[in-house]
């Protein structure tokens, strides 16, 4: 599935991901290949994601995650 | 001439940099605003929540924006002038009674309202690193102040960067925020989970949202400065050669004339000896 990390400062990740961990308001969450439309609230934590190649970790305070037809759009701060 | 021309090439590195930033937030910011119409398509009545409560308007606070530095032609006239037409036709009544305050960003709006204005809180330093982080923490003040109801509204006028050499003076509405309907029905045709729960998702990105349009202005604003001094700096690189050109021809011709007159007074005196 396809993956964008974005900050208001720059983009932090793009490209082919595995699977990704946010994480959400309600709790940890792990998206992968074919999960169902999604718009979700993030709260501070660690973004992992899992990609071919091997594992990338990104510090957010915050921010908001949505899922549509395999493609997965992190906004964070 | 060469200290413009100096300056114009230091401002053309700037404006390279500071365009590329508006570059960078620009997915970000598009991402968000589509993903607030999404939410918020789907639910009728949204409640933006405290930022979107609309006051009888009884003390205004005018966010200016202008740049630190000078030399750069109307740029910060211009943002000034917006603030004072605003003061002067929307809120002629509320200034009378001093319900009009000033958040000035950068030195010259600072120093421009100390005398004419009430300037409620003045920021300068946010130039020495702009970046989300920092905007975001002005944005997030004058999000309290009006959500404890110090100001019922909130403008904000800046520079908006359209190229290097133009800039539009924008005026905008800060807070309240007015509700955007989303006009084309295609996006709430994807049915999302929403998690926790639409509300909640509304809640949480409206200050994001509010923080990247201040953001946005800062940077627009920031563009905009770099471009305007290196137009300004441009032009006044070929007024210096001009006058360069003027001055050199004027230094010929009186050197000439000088020297002709020596000769005709060599002439004139060894004719005077021949005789």
């Amino acid at each position: 599935m396809n993956l964008d990390i974005l900050t208001p400062d720059k983009k932090l990740f793009e490209g082919e991901a595995e699977s990704v961990t946010v994480p959400g308001s309600t709790g940890l969450m792990q998206i992968l290949k074919g999960h169902a439309a999604l718009i979700s609230s993030l709260n501070k934590g660690v973004v992992k994601v899992k990609t071919s190649t091997g594992e990338e970790i990104f510090d957010i305070k915050g921010g908001v995650v949505e899922v549509l037809n395999n493609k997965v759009i992190v906004l964070a701060e | 001439m060469q200290i413009t021309s100096a300056m114009k090439m230091v401002s053309a590195a700037k404006l390279k940099k500071a365009t590329d930033a508006i570059t960078q937030m620009r997915p970000y910011a598009e991402k968000l605003q589509e993903i607030l119409s999404n939410v918020s398509s789907s639910t009728k009545d949204i409640e933006g929540g405290v930022f979107s409560k609309v006051r009888p308007v009884k003390k205004v606070l005018i966010i200016a924006i202008t740049s630190n530095r000078g030399l750069c032609g109307g740029f910060n006239a211009n943002v000034l002038k917006g603030v004072l037409s605003i003061i002067k036709n929307d809120y002629a009544e509320l200034n009378a009674q001093g319900n009009v305050e000033i958040l000035a960003i950068g030195k010259k709006s600072t120093d421009y309202f100390k005398t004419r204005g009430k300037i409620a809180k003045t920021n300068t330093e946010i130039y020495a690193e702009l970046n989300f982080n920092n905007a975001a923490e002005i944005a997030q003040d004058v999000m309290n102040d009006f959500s404890e109801g110090k100001y019922d509204e909130v403008r904000l006028v800046y520079n908006q960067f359209k190229n290097a050499a133009t800039q539009i003076v924008q005026n905008e509405k800060f807070l309240p925020i007015t509700a955007t309907k989303n006009s084309d029905g295609n996006a709430s045709n994807n049915d999302y989970i929403f998690d926790p729960n639409k509300e909640e998702i509304i809640i949480n990105l409206i200050p994001k949202s509010l923080k990247t349009q201040f953001y946005k202005a800062m940077l627009d604003s920031q563009a905009g400065e770099h471009g305007a001094r290196m137009t300004a700096m441009h032009k006044a690189t070929d007024n210096a050669k001009a006058m360069a050109r003027d001055l050199t021809l004027q230094y010929n011709k009186a050197r000439q004339a000088a020297i002709t007159n020596e000769i005709l007074e060599i002439v004139g005196g060894a004719e005077a000896l021949n005789n």
